[in-house]
């Protein structure tokens, strides 16, 4: 199997990371990565704020209720929403949260490749999000990506309801009447 | 029963914080996110509190209120999760019960 496809499919969401630090040149190798994520129409209307400090980090945990691991770094994913409208879209536009999972995963297999951990969150207050960050006005935050060292014991995941396989998730063709 | 301080203010400004940005977040959210929420929630207060309580309260605190897995959601099996759910409830009850002396209260 190429590197490419088993880094897909050995990748796993970390919710519980140990307290070790990442360096600064793995937060900006994810951060370079995530520079090369495929964007819709190549417009670039995505902005990331890479955070350490420990601090800050408390309290993006404290307005983030699905939260359920402690990252050493976040980067929050978000749209640039004065620029998305300078480009005439409509703000619920899904090509603005396209981008962000797209941003995402590339950072996940970027951290995933470093041998970090890592993990997603959307559940949090954006205003909450905003004022702790100082966000400017027309900057949402959308994602988080969590980062730090996958914990050794990780909780049990979200339950699957019914086997997934790749050809339970297709249909090939049309759909017949 | 001795009254003391068993949450400091930052803790308590911690939970307070969960327990308002999820009231927005679960706005948009799956329902079945509400009850998980909930018990996030008395989960982190309980290891706020857990080395400042009573060795009974504590024992409460770190057994039955554990059972219920972090991620653990209705929809799967919606039969068991009510029944873990009234599991942690009845154990609620009883250390209540415990703790409070009723049990020890004539009427």
């Amino acid at each position: 199997m190429n590197s490419v496809l088993e880094a897909i499919r050995t990748r796993r969401i970390a919710r519980a990371l140990t307290g070790e630090p990442i360096t600064r040149s793995e937060l900006e190798e994810v951060l370079k990565a995530a520079r090369w994520a495929p964007s819709a129409g190549n417009r670039r209307l995505h902005r990331f704020i890479a955070i350490q400090d420990p601090l800050t980090l408390k309290l993006l945990r404290m307005v983030t209720p699905g939260m359920f691991q402690r990252p050493v770094a976040i980067v929050v994913i978000c749209v640039d929403r004065a620029k998305a409208e300078s480009f005439g879209m409509r703000l619920t536009a899904k090509g603005l949260f396209i981008d962000v999972g797209t941003a995402a995963q590339t950072m996940l297999l970027a951290a995933h490749s470093l041998g970090l951990g890592a993990g997603v969150v959307t559940s949090f207050s954006q205003a909450a999000v905003s004022a702790i960050l100082n966000a400017p006005e027309g900057l949402s935050p959308e994602m988080f990506v969590c980062l730090g060292h996958a914990a050794p014991t990780q909780p049990a995941g979200m339950p699957t309801r019914g086997r997934v396989t790749w050809q339970s998730l297709t249909q090939w063709e049309r759909f017949t009447p | 029963m001795a009254e003391k301080m068993v949450l400091s203010e930052d803790e308590a400004l911690e939970l307070v914080a969960f327990l308002v940005t999820a009231a927005r977040t679960q706005v948009d959210e799956a329902a079945e996110y509400g009850p998980l929420r909930l018990l996030t929630a008395a989960g982190r207060l309980a290891e706020l509190i857990a080395e400042r309580v009573s060795p009974e309260t504590r024992a409460f605190l770190m057994g039955p209120l554990k059972q219920i897995p972090d991620l653990a959601v209705r929809t799967t099996d919606p039969a068991s999760y009510v029944a873990a759910l009234d599991a942690v409830c009845r154990a609620v009850g009883e250390h209540l019960v415990a703790h409070f002396g009723l049990d020890r209260t004539s009427s």
